[in-house]
């Protein structure tokens, strides 16, 4: 099963984000585990992860997780701020989605 | 001709923002104070529970536990906020030395060493460390041999592991890990020892005493100033109207300026003195950012009073329950207000008249001076107690919510004449 956080400053704004997402994806049967954290924790972060998404307030990371995670399997990207701000699970799931190369919904 | 000048302000700033909010250094020392975070808010808790301004609950509290009550009290922060400079080397150490994949518990117990060694005392008894500066007036100091340290103990592993690496070793790794390290070790600590000589050669005993005042207390002076608190205020709001996390980004420095003022406060107000500093970290997070950066907890009252826009009305009732709690980011980037020309003004006015509401009020003496820190996502109303001791700290809430409302109403109005 495919591991996805969604990283912000305090991991606080992207759970609700992340709770929608849960849902639509259990709602159509998807495989995906989605979680929320902080920044800080990423680093020390202990399941095995493969997809990371930066909400649109901290894109400036964006270069530390290109340092960090240029050579492994992991990718990340940034979400799209009208769907962070308008809590579009459906949106942000099937960006994960995309970038997993698995079938959106 | 809005859009271009968005444009503009994007190409400038947002990579100086960038590169801020991504610094290394300054990543590990926002992680280190946040890290202390928690000792820090029940230290403070600790002495506000110790000088509630009511006379009934001092005797109260007295003829309950007997006089000697509020020791109790006295040893939590005495262990907590008045060693702050302590914890910080430990935790800006462990983070940075983190951020390198180096082992952070060895680099934060170099670091810890090397700030000992440094501020070492000799005196009648022996040797012995200088309990009065280990709190945030050391907090200059513990952040530059956190740094200092941590980064030689990186660079020298880094040369040591490349050259290990072409010659098989036979020990186990964690022993081989830690024998590897005694090089660095005692390279680090001869630096700092030898610096302390150094500068008892020139005569100065305590460095952190010389260091505070020198450099830091003039900038905190200089930040304890209502310019200072505006422009600070103002670099926050503007780089999230850039859609970055503006309040995020300058949280080093304004843990680094803002964190010793108050801690100022709580030891002047244990010993009965007069409280110096009116700008400190809840001054700002309690007063001025309700409901999130922006008091947008002001403008969702204005949306739920006086909007009928159906799309509005949602997404204050998505986020009213975060709001409450001081998040905001839906509000941020859903109506939106990032990039959104028509809120760039009460979206920057806000805070900054807030600031200054609340900086006179202080300064009246209508609401005491802040002495207490509360978590940033306390909701208000009981945050402005908490940080004060006082009913008027709630009430200078209730008086800035209402002016932020004052302030949004025309732009929302706006905003809705514009899409008919």
């Amino acid at each position: 099963m495919e591991n996805v956080v969604l990283v912000c400053t305090a991991g606080m704004s992207t759970s609700i984000l992340v709770s929608k997402m849960n849902k639509i994806a259990a709602e159509n049967e998807i495989e995906i585990n989605i979680e929320a954290l902080a920044q800080s924790e990423l680093k020390n972060y202990s399941k095995k992860i493969d997809l990371i998404l930066l909400g649109p307030q901290v894109k400036y990371l964006l270069n530390n997780l290109e340092r960090d995670y240029k050579n492994s399997e992991i990718k990340f990207d940034v979400i799209d701020s009208v769907q962070y701000g308008t809590l579009n699970g459906k949106a942000v799931l099937n960006h994960a989605l995309t970038l997993l190369d698995k079938k959106v919904i | 001709m809005f859009n271009k000048f968005i444009q503009i302000l994007e190409n400038k700033f947002v990579p100086l923002a960038s590169k801020l909010g991504s610094q290394r250094h300054l990543l590990s020392i926002r992680d280190g104070f946040i890290s202390i975070m928690p000792l820090a808010i029940i230290g403070s808790l600790a002495i506000l529970i110790n000088n509630f301004p009511i006379v009934y609950y001092q005797e109260y509290m007295s003829s309950l536990f007997g006089t000697e009550w509020t020791l109790f009290s006295d040893y939590i922060y005495n262990g907590t906020f008045a060693i702050m400079s302590l914890l910080i080397v430990f935790s800006i150490s462990y983070n940075l030395a983190d951020s390198y994949n180096e082992d952070p518990l060895l680099a934060a117990l170099i670091s810890f060493s090397s700030f000992i060694i440094t501020i070492i005392q000799t005196d009648a008894q022996g040797f012995s460390i200088p309990f009065q500066w280990l709190d945030a007036s050391g907090l200059l100091v513990a952040i530059v041999v956190a740094i200092l340290a941590t980064e030689i103990y990186v660079k020298t592993m880094n040369l040591i592991s490349s050259k290990k690496k072409q010659e098989k070793g036979t020990m186990t790794p964690i022993l081989n890990r830690y024998f590897s390290a005694l090089i660095p070790t005692i390279f680090i600590f001869l630096i700092f020892s030898l610096m302390r000589l150094v500068f008892a050669q020139f005569g100065i005993e305590n460095i952190i005493e010389e260091i505070y005042r020198l450099i830091q207390l003039p900038l905190m002076g200089l930040a304890n100033n209502l310019l200072t608190a505006l422009v600070i205020v103002f670099i926050g709001h503007f780089f999230w109207f850039l859609g970055l996390h503006g309040t995020n980004i300058l949280e080093p420095v304004i843990q680094a300026l803002y964190l010793p003022a108050l801690q100022e406060n709580i030891q002047a107000v244990s010993n009965n003195l007069a409280v110096p500093n009116i700008f400190t970290k809840p001054f700002f997070d309690s007063f001025v950012y309700m409901g999130g950066s922006g008091t947008t907890l002001s403008l969702l009252i204005v949306i739920y009073l006086f909007s009928n826009s159906k799309r509005k009305r949602d997404l204050m009732k998505l986020s009213s329950t975060q709001s409450i709690f001081n998040i905001n980011e839906p509000i941020l980037y859903g109506l939106p207000i990032v990039m959104n020309p028509i809120y760039f003004i009460p979206f920057i006015l806000t805070p900054l008249i807030l600031t200054l509401t609340s900086y006179l009020a202080i300064l009246t003496g209508f609401v005491p001076k802040t002495i207490a820190m509360v978590p940033w996502g306390t909701p208000p109303i009981i945050s402005g107690f908490l940080i004060t001791g006082s009913i008027s700290g709630s009430l200078l809430q209730v008086f800035n919510i209402f002016i932020g409302i004052l302030i949004y109403f025309p732009f929302v109005k706006i905003a809705e004449r514009i899409k008919e």
